[in-house]
């Protein structure tokens, strides 16, 4: 392809001299092409830097600045006793209200951190707090059956007691679910070790599979698709 | 018609037929029967290449843009202090009743979140026992309707519930003296509250009236009763003792008061079972094809005077005592054919003395209605099959007591008119002229759930609180009373038709639940706070249906009918729409859309003639006709009905309604414009062809299987002689496909063709469930209907008196699913329980799964249905079912939601699912407990019994799709001595 020369009109019938060489459509094109190609990049690296659907470990802002570090780590308070549905539901649950005001009735009453939730327990009108971990509409986590099979909240939360400020741990993308759903035996934890922040197997070789067969998990459904999408 | 007869009488065997197209071999028709998508050769083309292209492109463009965002963030809000045992993510059911139609219905709401979003029957409920219907199921997006009135209003403007207190406490002082002058309109009272209500309005306002209008009444059978025990009665039917029934017209397994229990009974004893095995035998005499007809074994298709002629003949057969003075032959009437059924039946009859029912359907007159009474005297049916109950709530004849109020209307004498829930301005019969009258009233108030036609010309419009909203009581068609509780806050200002009926009374703060509460003191034994709990949490109160009545007939002699019919003129007959009803449900998507069970129109009503009328007239589907009855006529199109008598008119009523809402209005004709108050069910009338055509949306020729024989169906006797004659004689192909390996379990569905009555609740159960939106008329006309269980219709014999067949298609499941070979893209796949699911989220919308679907099972998104904005819209969706967006496919999943729930709860428990724990929404609601669904590798399952019966067969199997829904084949039990007609 040659790209066309302009010319002036010919009206007098007279050789017109070249303006242009012929190279110079070459570096018309090499111009056009780098051009494009470093817009391109430059957009792709303004999204790979900036987008990030998965963006892990960032703290999200609370009305209230809750910290687990505080209350699981050195209060050590049992996950269960504020996200009380996570055995029989497919939520955990966000604690009520009334739930905090058990202590906070009378513990650090003055503090202004906790403004929110006294004045949302006085005036009935509940707080928003900020998803950290949220999930497409058209996938059905349940929480209770991941506790029955022995799945510890550490495997996808994260040493919450460590987190002055709650942030996700986990990617949440299907490969992410997929990678436990199709080895299972890597993570299942006895029973009495779910809840716990810091079990470590000692042979989870040996382990995984033994639970696995204790827990009745029937690995041949665990990745289909009915399983999550419905 | 010759040609028809001709073409049939060459014709062996069973030789189904779905429209009277197929039989005429219409070349335009059978060509769009056999495009494999019928869509296809509907659509317009209204696009160039050009405008196409720069769409494609504009849309490729907007799609990357709109992909460019991420989700959007989301919030938890808690509650401040949780209920107890409130969970946040399981149903909650609560028991309550529903009035619907003309029939009541105990039901459980299950709620998430407070929400309302589905309703099931209530298995304690004597109308339910666990079944509803399809009106039933569509209850819910009535009180999700935006277009539900929210606020007072007055001549039109919003005006305040104090404003309106005021009014009332002005119309009590005016009346305080005698209440002369003072009306009230209400339709028929059914619930013992309202009853209460209206004695105490009576006590205190002594002159004034309180009218009951229902435009589809029972006033016949009323009357019948009237005449044989002196006083009017309710009847109450006991179909699961019934060998013989007899349906002079009436409907009782679609539209009669108790007809989701009826159909049960029905199913019961239809199912051959017992050595050897039998079932119950039904005869139906009626002018169209009603849902019971087409179940029946013998069904013969009359005009209203022979009919009418043919059971007084009956009645002297079987020994009635004649009431008529001696005519010199009863039975001469009747043409030799007619005789041999006559002789036939009454056999059959005095064989089954004790069990056998002869019962009579509204549009009949008194007389046949006495007749049947009279009839099951003499075969001591009474206190057998069928017993007789006084209404503790007053009854009037609906007709009577509108006219009362229409001529004292017009003659000036009501100064002050209330209208509880009712619309005459729409239903009334045409000659009393109620809209007109109206205007004489000067103060007028309306309190419904709509501001329809009767609201927008009252001074007051009040909104009434949804039945899910409010308290009350009801009493069904047994007469047992169940109580109605509230399973959400009211979502707008609205108040419940008591309370309002308290302010008439002269209460301004009126409770809802202390008024029903009230009611109930001192009788029911419901004054404890537990038995009141007991009653609400079983959804029905014990014992509170009256005794039956002690039987004294009287024989007189029975007063001479003038029946329409003459010669030369045709027999118009009114129906409330299978769908609408009386036209209050004009409003509701999922029934306009629902295929009408006989008709398979949808969005609209037709007159129906039959096919003889129809080739003497030469009219075909859709054209427009001049009906023309007592001086007044309108225009409709015609539906051709096969099995229609010959000179018979059905105008359903229900539709061109002029104030509906935004879904209900202009649709259809309004049928109610030749309905008079003398007769309101039959009537004379002349038809005309106008030569105009409008095309009707109806599913009639939509996903037709082409190859194979979809439906098998036999005769008692011949599966006496081999129960497995409907079985194919070799087993399933060889397959080159390997086996798949199996999981724990391996889902499957039954679906006995013998039971399913055809009536379409599944069709809704299953809307409602898994999120299916609707999606308008145009769309249903090419095709894209969206219902993912459809019910097939199939005729066989005559277009004039053929044998009616109905099959519900849901997904087969296939276990060699030709679905998941031509997916590009892998979006339907098996998944280890047998289970052919689809992933919304993979799908590109090929829709090479539904060309290659031989069940025709596969819906496409061809726009955004599903409406992702209004909230009303959004509040009424299962969470548990995704909705899908444009251009994706979807199909029956299963209730894939349902079983999930089942495997979390077992494996929770670390057992196994249990048979029964997984319901599909369509067996649920199945009034005839047609379909059953589990596990289909354990052997003692109930689906796993069903598929050993000898009637057990697939459909299509010579395709070898190994489908995992089969059937059960129907069969008919016609009479020994009639076995030819059939």
């Amino acid at each position: 392809m040659r790209f066309a020369v302009f010319r002036p009109p010919s009206t007098a019938g007279a050789p017109v001299a070249q303006i242009f060489s012929p190279r110079f459509g070459t570096v018309v094109k090499l111009t056009l092409v780098v051009g494009v190609g470093l817009t391109t990049g430059i957009v792709l690296a303004w999204r790979a830097f900036t987008w990030n659907p998965h963006s892990i470990g960032e703290p999200v802002e609370q009305p209230v600045p809750f910290s687990h570090k505080h209350h699981v780590g050195d209060v050590g308070l049992d996950c269960r006793y504020c996200h009380a549905s996570v055995e029989s539901d497919a939520v955990a649950g966000i604690p009520p209200v009334s739930t905090c005001m058990t202590c906070h009735s009378q513990l650090f009453t003055d503090q202004s951190v906790l403004a929110p939730i006294l004045k949302s327990w006085r005036t009935g009108r509940a707080l928003h707090w900020q998803r950290v971990y949220a999930l497409p509409d058209f996938v059905y986590f349940n929480h209770s059956i991941h506790i029955a099979k022995g799945i510890g909240c550490v495997s996808c939360h994260g040493r919450v007691d460590h987190m002055p400020l709650t942030a996700r741990q986990a990617a949440l993308s299907m490969r992410w679910c997929l990678d436990c759903h199709r080895h299972p035996e890597r993570f299942v934890r006895p029973q009495s070790e779910v809840f716990s922040m810091d079990w470590r197997p000692a042979d989870q070789r040996t382990l995984g599979p033994l639970l696995i067969k204790s827990y009745h998990i029937d690995k041949r459904r665990l990745t289909d698709c009915s399983v999550c999408h419905r | 018609m010759e040609f028809l007869r001709a073409k049939l009488a060459g014709k062996q065997g069973t030789q189904f037929w779905r429209a009277l197209e197929e039989l005429l071999e219409q070349p335009q028709a059978l060509q769009c029967l056999r495009e494999a998508v019928p869509q296809a050769a509907r659509l317009d083309p209204v696009l160039d290449r050009r405008s196409f292209l720069g769409l494609l492109g504009a849309s490729l463009a907007f799609g990357g843009l709109a992909a460019c965002s991420g989700p959007p963030p989301e919030q938890i809000v808690p509650w401040i202090r949780r209920p107890e045992g409130l969970s946040p993510s399981q149903p909650r059911f609560y028991a309550t009743t529903l009035r619907v139609g003309d029939d009541v219905i105990g039901v459980l709401a299950a709620t998430h979140e407070g929400r309302p979003t589905k309703l099931d029957g209530n298995p304690a409920h004597p109308a339910s026992l666990g079944s509803t219907d399809a009106m039933t199921q569509a209850a819910i997006l009535e009180l999700w309707d935006p277009d539900r009135s929210q606020a007072p209003l007055r001549h039109d403007a919003i005006a305040s519930w104090d404003e309106f207190l005021g009014q009332a406490a002005a119309t009590a002082r005016q009346f305080a003296q005698d209440g002369r002058g003072l009306r009230v309109l209400s339709g028929r009272i059914d619930s013992p509250t309202l009853a209460a209500q209206r004695q105490e309005f009576l006590q205190r306002y002594p002159g004034a009236r309180w009218h009951q209008y229902e435009p589809v009444d029972d006033d016949a059978a009323q009357q019948g009763t009237a005449f044989v025990f002196g006083k009017p009665l309710c009847t109450r039917h006991r179909f699961d003792q019934a060998q013989v029934i007899v349906s002079l017209e009436a409907d009782f397994l679609a539209t009669m008061p108790g007809h989701v229990r009826a159909a049960r009974d029905f199913a019961v004893k239809r199912s051959p079972t017992g050595v050897p095995p039998t079932m119950n035998r039904l005869y139906v005499m009626e002018q169209t094809l009603s849902l019971t007809g087409a179940n029946a074994d013998h069904r013969w298709p009359m005009r209203a005077a022979q009919i009418a002629a043919f059971v007084e003949a009956l009645a002297a057969q079987i020994g009635v005592p004649s009431t008529r003075p001696p005519a010199a032959d009863i039975a001469g009437g009747l043409d030799s054919a007619q005789l041999r059924r006559l002789k036939a039946l009454a056999q059959d009859l005095q064989d089954h003395r004790g069990t056998s029912l002869v019962l009579a359907g509204a549009a009949q007159p008194p007389t046949v209605h006495a007749l049947a009474i009279l009839m099951n005297e003499a075969l001591t049916n009474v206190g057998r099959t069928v017993e007789y109950f006084e209404s503790p709530e007053p009854r009037e004849s609906s007709t009577d007591s509108l006219r009362t109020l229409a001529e004292s209307m017009g003659s000036g004498m009501v100064d002050t008119l209330w209208i509880l829930d009712a619309n005459p301005v729409y239903t009334a019969p045409v000659d009393l002229l109620f809209e007109e009258r109206l205007a004489k009233v000067r103060n007028t108030v309306h309190v419904g759930l709509f501001r329809d036609e009767t609201a927008a010309r009252c001074t007051w419009h009040l909104p009434r609180a949804h039945s899910l909203e409010s308290w009350s009581d009801l009493r069904t068609y047994d007469g047992s009373v169940s109580l109605v509780q509230p399973v959400i806050a009211p979502l707008y200002d609205v108040r419940s038709l008591h309370e309002i009926v308290a302010f008439l009374l002269g209460s301004s703060r009126a409770d809802g639940r202390e008024i029903v509460r009230s009611t109930w003191r001192g009788q029911g034994g419901l004054d404890e706070e537990a038995a009141w709990q007991g009653a609400l949490r079983e959804g029905v109160i014990r014992n509170s249906a009256p005794a039956a009545f002690e039987i004294h007939t009287e024989p007189r002699a029975l007063p001479t009918e003038q029946r329409p019919g003459a010669q030369g003129s045709l027999d118009l007959l009114f129906q409330p729409d299978p769908t609408v009803w009386d036209g209050r449900y004009a409003n509701n998507g999922w029934l306009q859309e629902l295929p009408k069970p006989v008709t398979q129109l949808t969005w609209t009503n037709a007159a129906w003639v039959g096919p003889a009328l129809a080739a003497r007239f030469q009219l075909h589907d859709g054209d427009i006709i001049t009906v023309r009855s007592q001086g007044r006529s309108l225009e409709a199109p015609i539906w051709i009905v096969p099995g229609q008598a010959a000179d018979t008119l059905v105008l359903p009523l229900g539709y061109g309604r002029r104030a509906a809402g935004h879904v209900g209005e202009r649709l259809g004709f309004d049928a109610y414009g030749l309905r008079t108050s003398a007769s309101p069910w039959q009537a004379v009338c002349s038809i005309a062809a106008t030569g105009r055509h409008v095309e009707l949306a109806t599913t009639q020729a939509h996903h037709v299987i082409q190859t194979g024989e979809p439906l098998r169906a036999g005769t008692l006797l011949q599966f006496r002689q081999n129960p497995a004659f409907m079985q194919a004689a070799e087993g399933a192909p060889a397959s080159l496909y390997p086996e798949r390996a199996g999981g724990e379990y391996r889902w499957g569905m039954s679906i006995d063709l013998n039971s399913c009555i055809g009536c379409s609740a599944c069709t809704l159960a299953c809307q409602a469930e898994n999120n299916i939106p609707v999606v308008g008329a145009r769309e249903v006309q090419r095709g894209r209907e969206l219902h993912w269980i459809r019910v097939d219709r199939y005729f066989r014999g005559s277009p004039e008196m053929p044998t009616v067949h109905h099959q519900p298609v849901p997904c087969m499941h296939c276990g060699h699913a030709p679905c998941e070979l031509v997916c590009p893209v892998g979006a339907t796949v098996h998944d280890s329980e047998g289970l052919n699911v689809q992933v919304y989220n993979r799908c590109i919308g090929t829709r090479f799964c539904s060309n290659n679907c031989p069940y025709k099972v596969r819906r496409f998104n061809f726009l955004q249905y599903a409406d992702t904005s209004s909230p009303t819209a959004k509040a009424q969706r299962n969470p548990d079912v995704s909705v899908r967006s444009r251009g994706v496919m979807e199909k029956c999943t299963y209730c894939i939601q349902r079983i999930e729930e089942a495997h979390i709860v077992a494996d929770r428990q670390m057992r196994r699912i249990a048979d029964g724990e997984v319901v599909t929404a369509c067996q649920a609601v199945c009034p005839a407990k047609a379909i059953t669904f589990g596990d289909t590798a354990d052997p003692a399952t109930a689906v796993s019994r069903q598929k050993a019966s000898p009637r057990n067969y697939r459909m299509l199997e010579e395709l070898n799709t190994r489908p995992q829904t089969s059937y059960l084949g129907s069969l008919r039990n016609p009479h020994p001595a009639l076995q030819d007609e059939t």
